[in-house]
């Protein structure tokens, strides 16, 4: 009988065999590959009305999906007709045709999208209803008369793939244009800082969400974003800087590139983010006035209402809005092949030959992205997670969903009742309180 | 030449009465008693002269597109941050991040610059009369950064490329960074540069186009690479 080692399986073999052969450490895209062995939005279940309360009518009550942004500080805050937007994801990274169908597929639900590590395209913002400009610390293509135009500025400290480590664009995706907009050669396999350039903590971070207020009129809101780390302080720290809408992004979160290490070995899960920045917020009497907005991995309106339920005002996606563009889609198979992929199994997006179109800057492979049929696509998506966590909020008797609570779910494991402070399912106990 | 006086003022009512007075058609402001107070004169878009009598604080000019914002004074962190055109202009000396990622214009410090001066700067100029500290020009993309007096350590480091002009002496060169000869256009580029943006008086000490060193990226980060080992370990 061949026995295999428990700690040298095949694959650690195989990625030894790899790094002594190149000399180089493993980078690629999409986000965590590893199962999920920890607490997710799966691990609760809801408790809709039975005698206790009373639901509405599941297909036609009405209940609201108004969601509203910025409203400690500015003068103009968004007002969305869903709570699912678009997070930042980076022309570059991106293509252009990914972009603008973004921008048009969340105009069209009422939503918005967010630009990223590389300036604002002009079709992006002329497709969308509502766009958040994101301030990073590469300032990459940092534009004063795009970010006047924005619906919201957002301070991206760090991001859920890879919390503490700056954006990742390969030398495959610094096109001529990319190039001219970054301000880069061509060619370059770019890394971004991951500190900003003029800022360092939270002290002076106080003065930047000042300078970006003042560089806006006041007018819009400034969000801070952050990959998920130390949670409960961050947030708070970020709130303190006069955040009005704060992000954290968990560490299922996509990217276009990064070591593989990062997105595997960082971070805290979308869960366990959630429960600790509304402990924050509520630690310091801010919960309800300072936004909360949750990232990273969320699928569905199942997820998306679960992380509303314990605390969130809104949700970001990424990775699922690429997956309604056609990403991993088993269309262009010899393509797939070609990069050593295949449809379902394919995180080859820093390569830029994205076989359907989305993270590429190939003119060829972008034009297998029709704008209008993209778009289509990503308002149904939102539409129907929209849907979803209507239909769940019916259920539990709610006529907004963001009337959702912690006391409308139970537990499934013993870890997620701890984390999220609610009885596990068959007990009256909040395990670990 | 109008005055905005900042004392018992918000940062907001400041910079609302500079902007409005602009609009107004005032092309010369005064800013009296500026206190060092922190983003005094941000998101300037109009080709409008703002003086500021005094120090100011972080992130002064900042976001500016064609105005001129002198400091008679010294300035904080982030100065003229991601500017894209204009010119800023200061008396003293200017704390961390001087002309952080700006992408054009000119920001000209006549006496010394704190760590990370032009940081990653996209394009224009950043010109610094006196002596910086360290990590000036890290992860510059493009433009021009002179310094007339000495450098801290690991100047220029991982650059792109941004060229850089030393006066004094470089304590250390950041990695993946090399010397490279003055050529004569580099000369009359030091020189034009010089006599344009500083006065007699402080050009007058300071050396002269030709007896500048340039630095430029080395360019062995560009792309991710294990044939030069050595950098790379440097570099991680």
């Amino acid at each position: 009988m061949l026995e295999t080692s428990g700690t040298f399986q095949p694959g650690v073999i195989e990625e030894i065999q790899r790094k002594a052969a190149t000399g180089i450490y493993d980078i690629r895209g999409y986000g965590t590959l590893r199962e999920r062995r920890w607490a997710t939005f799966d691990d609760l279940t809801f408790l809709p009305c039975s005698l206790t309360r009373i639901p509405l009518e599941g297909y036609r009550e009405k209940c609201s999906t108004k969601t509203i942004l910025g409203t400690r500080h500015a003068e103009k805050p968004i007002e969305l007709d869903i709570p699912i937007m678009i997070t930042g994801m980076s022309w570059g990274a991106l293509s252009l045709n990914a972009k603008t169908a973004l921008a048009k597929g969340a105009a069209m639900a009422g939503s918005s999208n967010t630009t990223g590590d590389g300036g604002m395209l002009r079709a992006e913002r002329d497709n969308s209803k509502y766009l958040i400009y994101e301030v990073l610390p590469s300032r990459y293509g940092i534009n004063i008369h795009d970010m006047r135009e924005a619906d919201g500025i957002e301070l991206t400290i760090g991001q859920g793939a890879k919390p503490g480590t700056g954006g990742l664009l390969l030398g495959s995706k610094v096109s001529d244009v990319i190039a001219q907009q970054r301000d880069l050669p061509l060619g370059v396999d770019q890394r971004s800082p991951a500190r900003h350039p003029d800022f360092l903590g939270p002290d002076d971070m106080v003065i930047k969400v000042e300078e970006l207020r003042e560089a806006t009129d006041g007018k819009v809101p400034i969000f801070i974003k952050m990959g998920a780390s130390r949670v409960f302080d961050d947030v708070k720290l970020a709130a303190k800087a006069g955040a009005d809408v704060i992000v954290v992004d968990g560490m299922e979160g996509g990217t276009g590139a990064s070591p593989a290490i990062l997105q595997e070995h960082t971070g805290l899960p979308a869960l366990a983010a959630v429960c600790e920045a509304r402990r924050a917020l509520e630690d310091i009497g801010l919960y309800g006035e300072v936004q909360l907005i949750i990232a990273g991995g969320i699928r569905d309106g199942v997820d998306a209402a679960k992380a509303i339920a314990l605390g969130a005002d809104a949700i970001y996606i990424g990775t699922a809005a690429l997956i309604a563009l056609n990403c991993n889609r088993a269309i262009h198979q010899i393509d797939y092949h070609a990069i050593g992929a295949a449809p379902y199994h394919c995180h080859h997006c820093h390569t830029g030959r994205c076989p359907v179109g989305i993270t590429t800057q190939d003119p060829v492979l972008m034009e297998r992205l029709n704008i209008d049929e993209a778009s289509e696509r990503i308002f149904n998506l939102l539409r129907v997670m929209t849907m979803e966590i209507q239909m769940l909020a019916r259920a539990c008797g709610k006529s907004d969903i963001h009337h959702l609570e912690p006391e409308d779910m139970a537990a499934l494991t013993a870890e997620a009742s701890m984390i999220c402070g609610i009885p596990l399912a068959g007990t009256r106990r909040v395990f670990g309180s | 030449m109008a005055e905005v006086i900042c004392c018992g003022r918000s940062i907001r009512e400041i910079n609302s009465e500079i902007k409005s007075r602009i609009r107004g058609g005032d092309q010369q402001i005064t800013v009296k008693d500026p206190g060092a107070r922190h983003n005094l004169a941000v998101a300037i878009l109009e080709p409008a002269h703002v003086t500021i009598e005094g120090s100011a604080g972080y992130y002064c000019g900042a976001l500016a597109d064609g105005s001129t914002v002198e400091v008679k004074g010294s300035a904080g962190w982030g100065l003229a941050e991601s500017m894209l055109n204009g010119t800023a202009i200061v008396h003293g000396s200017a704390g961390n991040g001087a002309g952080a990622a700006i992408r054009g214009g000119a920001v000209i410090v006549h006496g010394d610059a704190a760590a990370r001066a032009a940081v990653s700067m996209k394009g224009g100029l950043v010109l610094i009369g006196g002596s910086c500290g360290y990590m000036a020009g890290f992860m510059g993309q493009k433009g021009s950064l002179i310094v007339c007096g000495d450098t801290g350590d690991a100047f220029a480091d991982s650059m792109y490329a941004t060229v850089c002009y030393v006066g004094g002496k470089i304590k250390g060169l950041g990695t993946d960074t090399v010397r490279e000869d003055l050529s004569s256009q580099d000369v009359e580029f030091l020189d034009a540069t010089l006599e344009r943006y500083l006065p007699f008086e402080i050009r007058k000490s300071k050396p002269a186009g030709k007896a500048f060193k340039k630095v430029v990226s080395g360019r062995r980060l560009w792309n991710f690479s294990q044939r030069d080992r050595t950098i790379w370990q440097e570099a991680l």
